[in-house]
C-alpha cells in the first residue's frame, strides 16, 4: 500500500515535463496508468547507459560472428534453405541427428541415475566426509578431459582390462565391442557428466529441512512413500537444471565422442568438424550448428517454463 | 481450570507408559532413567531449558530416536520397535516443516492420502480441518505464501486431520512473535478442550507451559525434576531447582532450631513444620518475592507483626517499576540479597538507602534440606 503511494507520488512528479499529462491525469486513469508504466520503465532502464562497453564488447566478438555464421548458412553455397533441406533429407545426416539425440538422452539418464544416488550420499555422510566426497567429484572434472577420456579407451578396449577380467573370470569368451561404437561414448560421457549433475543436485539436497521428512514419516508415509512422494518432488529443481544442463553440454561435446566413438556413428559436432576440415563445406557446417544453437534455445526455453519456482529455497527464508 | 484439573484426577487413565527410559549418547545421558504416566486426554507440557533432555524425549515417544534402554507403553502396548510411520501419532514441529511443494491442501490432505482414504472423506475431512484453523481461503496457496502464524496452524491442521490419539507438539510456537503466540496459545488451549485429543508439548517457556497445560514436567539434566499443576509446582516447588527455574525467588540460608524455627543471621524465624528436622542443620528457606512485603520502619510501627508472620530488616537497594508491578531489591543486615514485589496499585514508596522491614508469612515459604548450590542459579539446567 505504502509502495503504490510512492509510486503514484513519483508518477505525478516525473509526468510534470512530459507535458500536458497533469492535467488529464486525474480525468482519465488509463492515462495514469500507461504514465506509471513508462515510469516504471524508465526507472528500470535508468543507469542503462553504462552497459554500452560491454555491449559493445558483446556485439563485436560475439553477436557479429555468430550472425556471420548462422547467415553462411542460409547464403552457402546458394541463398535459401537447402542446407537445412539436405541435413534433414538425407538418411545419413538425419542418423547423425538420431545419434547425437539419442546419446545425449542416454547420458542424461545415466548420469542422472548415477549421480543421484551420489548426491545424495554427499549430503547424508557427516560433514567431513561428504566434503571429501564432493572433493574427489570437483578433482575428476579438473582432471584432463583427453586424459580421462583415453583412460576410458585404455579400460574398455578389446584387449583393456575389463575385457581382461571378464575372460579370464569366464564369464564371456570373446572381448566385449565397448568401445569405437556408441556404447563407448554413452559410457565415457556419462562419466565425464556426472560431476553435472552432483553438483546442483547436492545443492538442492542439502537445502532440503530433513524436518520435513521426518514430518512425512509422523504423518504416516512409509520410507518409500517419504522418497517418492517428499523427497524426490523437492529435488525436482536440482533434478531438472542437472539434466538439463548434461543433455545440452552432450549434445555440442566433441573430444569424447571422437575419441570413443566409430568413424560410422558420428555426432553433430563431429559431423561439423567433418564438413569443415575435409570437405570445406561451411555451408552445411554452419547449419548444424544453428541447429544445436536452435534446439538449446527450445530446450532453455522449456526449462524456464517447467522449472517450479524453487519451493526449497522459498522454505529456506525463513 | 481447578475444575479441568479435578476432571482428569478423577478418570486417571493412561495412555502413554515410560518405563525407565534412557538415551545415551556415549557417555552422555541426554534422558536419565525416566518414568512418566501420562493421562489419556491431558494437556502435559515437558519445560526445561536446551539440553535438558525434553526434545530427545519427545523425539523417542515420535520413534525419530530409539532409546537406549526402557519402555514406551501406549495403551498397554509396547512402541520401542515401531517405525514412526505405524505409530499412528501428530506431531507439530518446531519450523513448521510443512511440505514446501504442495499447497495448503495438499498439506492437509497427505497423511489421508498416504492412508488411502476415499477422495469424498478425504476431502470432507480436509474442509473441516480448514475451517477448524481459520484457514478456508487459503486452501490454494504454497507454504511459502503463508505468514508464520498461518504455517503454523496448517501443521497443527496436519497433525490433526488423521484424528491421532497424541499429538506431539516441539516448541511450535518458539519461532513467533509475541502477540501472535499468545494468540495462538488460546487457539491451542480451546482446540484441546473441544476434542479432547492428548497433547504431549515441549516448551522452554514458563509462561506459556502454565498458560496451556494442565500438568507439567520440568526436564532438568535428563531427569523429570518436578511433576504436577503449574499451581502446585509455583506455590510449593518440590525442590530448590524447580523454585529457582519457576518464577522468581529468594533464598534464605537458615539453621534449624528444631521442627518450626530457626535462626537466619542470628535472628529466630519461624517455618513450616518440617519433620525430621535437627537442630543446627543447614536448610534452606524460598520466599516468592510477592509473597513478601517491605515496610518503612513507621509503617512498620503502626502495624504490628501478625502471629504466623516473619520479619527481618533490611536496607533498600534499587526500586524498579515495571508497569503492572514494582520491586525492591533489599540488602539484609547479613548481606543476603531479596527481592520484594508488589503490584504498582497497592504502592511501594521506598527509596535507595533506607531501612525497610521485610515481612512474609510462614506458611508461603517452603523448606528444603537437600539441595545443590547450582539449584540456586536461573540459567542452571541444560548440561
Amino acid at each position: 500500500m505504502a509502495g503504490q503511494v510512492k509510486m503514484t507520488a513519483i508518477a505525478s512528479r516525473q509526468s510534470k515535463p512530459v507535458g500536458g499529462a497533469p492535467s488529464t491525469a486525474g480525468t482519465a486513469p488509463a492515462q495514469v496508468v500507461t504514465i506509471k508504466q513508462t515510469v516504471v520503465l524508465s526507472q528500470r532502464w535508468k543507469g542503462s547507459r553504462n552497459l554500452f562497453p560491454a555491449l559493445i564488447f558483446l556485439g563485436l566478438f560475439f553477436f557479429a560472428p555468430l550472425i556471420g555464421l548462422l547467415l553462411r548458412g542460409v547464403l552457402e553455397p546458394t541463398p535459401g534453405l537447402g542446407n537445412y533441406e539436405q541435413l534433414f533429407a538425407n538418411s545419413a545426416y538425419a542418423r547423425v541427428l538420431f545419434n547425437t539425440f539419442s546419446v545425449a538422452g542416454l547420458v542424461t539418464l545415466f548420469s542422472l541415475l548415477l549421480g543421484f544416488p551420489l548426491a545424495w550420499a554427499i549430503t547424508l555422510v557427516p560433514r567431513g566426509w561428504g566434503r571429501w566426497m564432493l572433493n574427489i567429484v570437483l578433482l575428476s572434472m579438473w582432471t584432463s578431459l583427453l586424459a580421462r577420456t583415453y583412460s576410458w579407451l585404455v579400460l574398455l578396449q578389446a584387449s583393456g582390462v575389463i575385457n581382461k577380467t571378464l575372460m579370464a573370470m569366464g564369464i564371456i569368451d570373446q572381448p566385449l565391442e565397448m568401445v569405437h561404437n556408441l556404447t563407448g561414448v554413452v559410457i565415457g560421457m556419462s562419466y565425464i557428466m556426472i560431476p553435472f549433475i552432483v553438483l546442483p543436485l547436492q545443492a538442492t539436497m542439502a537445502a532440503i529441512d530433513p524436518m520435513v521428512l521426518q514430518a512425512g514419516s509422523i504423518c504416516g508415509a512409509s520410507p518409500w512413500t517419504n522418497f517418492f512422494k517428499v523427497f524426490l518432488p523437492l529435488c525436482r529443481s536440482g533434478l531438472f537444471s542437472g539434466g538439463l544442463m548434461v543433455f545440452v553440454m552432450s549434445l555440442g561435446y566433441y573430444v569424447t565422442p571422437a575419441l570413443l566413438g566409430g568413424a560410422q556413428d558420428m555426432m553433430l559436432p563431429e559431423f561439423i568438424v567433418q564438413q569443415v576440415q575435409s570437405f570445406l563445406n561451411w555451408g552445411l557446417a554452419s547449419a548444424a550448428a544453428a541447429l544445436l544453437i536452435a534446439i538449446t534455445l527450445v530446450l532453455f526455453y522449456f526449462y524456464l517454463k517447467l522449472q517450479p519456482e524453487s519451493p526449497v529455497g522459498a522454505n529456506n527464508t525463513r | 481450570m481447578s475444575a479441568v484439573i479435578k476432571d482428569v484426577a478423577q478418570q486417571p487413565q493412561t495412555l502413554v507408559c515410560l518405563r525407565n527410559l534412557n538415551k545415551h549418547y556415549g557417555d552422555f545421558a541426554a534422558v536419565d532413567n525416566i518414568s512418566l504416566d501420562i493421562q489419556d486426554g491431558e494437556f502435559l507440557t515437558f519445560l526445561g531449558s536446551s539440553g535438558s533432555g525434553k526434545s530427545t524425549t519427545l523425539s523417542m515417544l515420535a520413534g525419530f530416536e530409539t532409546p537406549s534402554s526402557g519402555e514406551i507403553l501406549v495403551s498397554g502396548k509396547s512402541l520401542v520397535n515401531v517405525p514412526p510411520h505405524k505409530r499412528d501419532i501428530g506431531m507439530v514441529f518446531q519450523r513448521y516443516s510443512l511440505f514446501p511443494h504442495l499447497s495448503v491442501r495438499d498439506n492437509i490432505a497427505f497423511p489421508l492420502a498416504i492412508r488411502k482414504l476415499a477422495a469424498a472423506e478425504r476431502n470432507k475431512r480436509v474442509d473441516a480441518m480448514l475451517k477448524l484453523v481459520q484457514l478456508d481461503q487459503f486452501a490454494h496457496r504454497r507454504p511459502s505464501q503463508l505468514s508464520g502464524g498461518q504455517q503454523q496452524r496448517v501443521a497443527i491442521a496436519r497433525a490433526l486431520v488423521y484424528e491421532p490419539r497424541i499429538l506431539l507438539m516441539d516448541e511450535p510456537l518458539g519461532a513467533l512473535d509475541k502477540k501472535l503466540r499468545e494468540d495462538l496459545q488460546d487457539e491451542l488451549r480451546q482446540l484441546h478442550r473441544r476434542l479432547g485429543i492428548t497433547i504431549v508439548y515441549v516448551t522452554h517457556d514458563q509462561e506459556e507451559a502454565m498458560r496451556l497445560s494442565q500438568r507439567i514436567a520440568i526436564f532438568s539434566h535428563g531427569k523429570i525434576v518436578g511433576l504436577g499443576s503449574g499451581y502446585d509446582l509455583y506455590q510449593n516447588p518440590p525442590n530448590a531447582f524447580v523454585a529457582s527455574f519457576l518464577g522468581n525467588s529468594n533464598f534464605l540460608r537458615l539453621k534449624a532450631q528444631g521442627n518450626a524455627v530457626a535462626t537466619f543471621e542470628g535472628q529466630l524465624l519461624s517455618i513450616r513444620l518440617t519433620a525430621g528436622l535437627q537442630t543446627g542443620q543447614d536448610t534452606l528457606l524460598m520466599i516468592r518475592p510477592e509473597k513478601a512485603q517491605a515496610l518503612s520502619v513507621e509503617q512498620a510501627a503502626a502495624q504490628p507483626l501478625q502471629t504466623g508472620w516473619n520479619e527481618v530488616s533490611a536496607k533498600v537497594g534499587e526500586v524498579l517499576f515495571l508497569g503492572e508491578s514494582q520491586t525492591c531489591a533489599v540488602l539484609t543486615q547479613g548481606g543476603t540479597a531479596m527481592t520484594v514485589k508488589a503490584l504498582s496499585a497497592a504502592g511501594m514508596p521506598l527509596k535507595t538507602g533506607e531501612q525497610v522491614r521485610v515481612r512474609w508469612a510462614t506458611a508461603d515459604a517452603c523448606v528444603y534440606t537437600q539441595w545443590a548450590e547450582s539449584d540456586l542459579n536461573k540459567a542452571a539446567g541444560a548440561h
